[in-house]
């Protein structure tokens, strides 16, 4: 081991120089009154501005440790709403049924059946319509579909028309 | 219950006011807490500052250090020294800060001191007897910190407490948390990679 210290022994006369690095003259007065000042604060230690959960630290840390994550985190989550947007845009997305589809499908069978009485009514030219629900129902029709009820507001305008 | 008397040792610089510091500070007195940080702040601030090779960084790790030892002396059960458990604290904050600043090195060198003109190794050093004679002091300075940069923190750390800071081999095992024998190959190790990036202003005269 006394060789190998010998052999380094050049090296270890020029790292004396780091002994010679001192702060700026006065900064050991200062030290322990700002350390002092900053306990009387009641400073953590911690950044400034942080009062997130522990999880919620270490994970925005580890972002700042590996910007690579940072750059996943982003692309996933670009992945992600860019597959919503497509998604919704499927033309055979809106014919699966879904839990809105599942929860308006009474009333779309009501309009349904409503609607084979307009048919009925246009042969005879009588329809009266005293439903305040069907008007409640939604009435925009997407992707070229007809909208029964939009038939119904029709035939009701025409048949008001016919009566004045 | 009153403290024992100080019994004021000529070798060891009164072990027993450490104690009662501590004591005092874990009760909440900041006025012996300031004492303790006066007793080690030179020490711990000049290992963060060896490691960081940044001024500004090491002052607030230190302060850093010094405030987290404060709020954890509560489980501080005196198994090792006041000191070695506060290095440990600022040797861990500081490699933590290191792996996160990873390649974002950014050196803010302090001045040299007064002695380091006389002091008989750098006068050599910088000698023109020597073949580093074109190499004046500020620039060993620089190439020595950015030679320490390139090692890793586990590395740099065993030589700045070993070569700088002139800390025994045992008590830097204690404070890393591992064996002798570590310390001893890391000390080796990260000498030859230090010889190796400094060839230039090691050549035999």
């Amino acid at each position: 081991m006394n060789e190998s210290e010998n052999d380094f022994e050049p090296l270890r006369r020029l790292l004396a120089i780091k002994r010679h690095e001192i702060p700026p003259l006065g900064y050991f007065n200062n030290f322990p009154g700002q350390v002092v000042a900053r306990l009387r604060a009641g400073d953590t230690g911690a950044p400034e501005g942080i009062t997130a959960p522990s999880w919620l630290l270490k994970f925005f840390r580890a972002f700042e440790a590996k910007p690579a994550y940072v750059s996943s985190f982003a692309c996933s989550l670009c992945l992600l709403l860019l597959f919503g947007i497509v998604y919704a845009e499927r033309p055979d997305a809106t014919e699966k049924p879904s839990l809105f589809t599942a929860f308006v499908a009474p009333s779309a069978a009501l309009v349904d059946a409503k609607s084979a009485d307009y048919a009925s009514a246009q042969t005879t030219g009588l329809m009266i319509n005293t439903n305040p629900v069907l008007s409640l129902q939604p009435v925009a029709a997407l992707f070229n579909q007809q909208n029964p009820l939009a038939q119904v507001q029709a035939m009701n305008v025409n048949l008001q028309s016919l009566g004045n | 219950m009153a403290e024992p008397a100080a019994r004021q040792d000529p070798e060891s610089p009164a072990p027993v006011d450490e104690e009662a510091l501590v004591r005092g500070a874990r009760r909440g007195d900041l006025g012996a807490y300031d004492e303790l940080v006066r007793r080690y702040q030179e020490r711990i601030y000049a290992t963060i500052y060896h490691m960081t090779s940044n001024h500004e960084d090491a002052n607030d790790l230190a302060q850093e250090s010094f405030i987290k030892a404060f709020q954890a002396l509560k489980t501080f059960k005196g198994g090792s020294s006041f000191y070695t458990w506060l290095y440990r604290i600022a040797v861990n904050k500081t490699i933590n800060f290191l792996k996160q600043r990873k390649n974002r090195t950014h050196m803010s060198l302090n001045d040299m001191d007064f002695n380091a003109e006389h002091d008989p190794d750098l006068v050599a050093l910088i000698s023109d007897k020597t073949p580093r004679r074109e190499a004046g002091l500020t620039e060993l300075q620089e190439k020595l910190n950015a030679a320490m940069l390139k090692l890793s923190e586990p590395h740099r750390l065993v030589v700045v407490l070993h070569d700088v800071q002139g800390l025994s081999h045992d008590e830097i095992a204690r404070i890393m948390e591992c064996n002798i024998g570590t310390v001893r190959s890391r000390l080796f190790y990260a000498r030859q990679q230090l010889q190796g990036y400094l060839s230039d202003y090691l050549r035999a005269s």
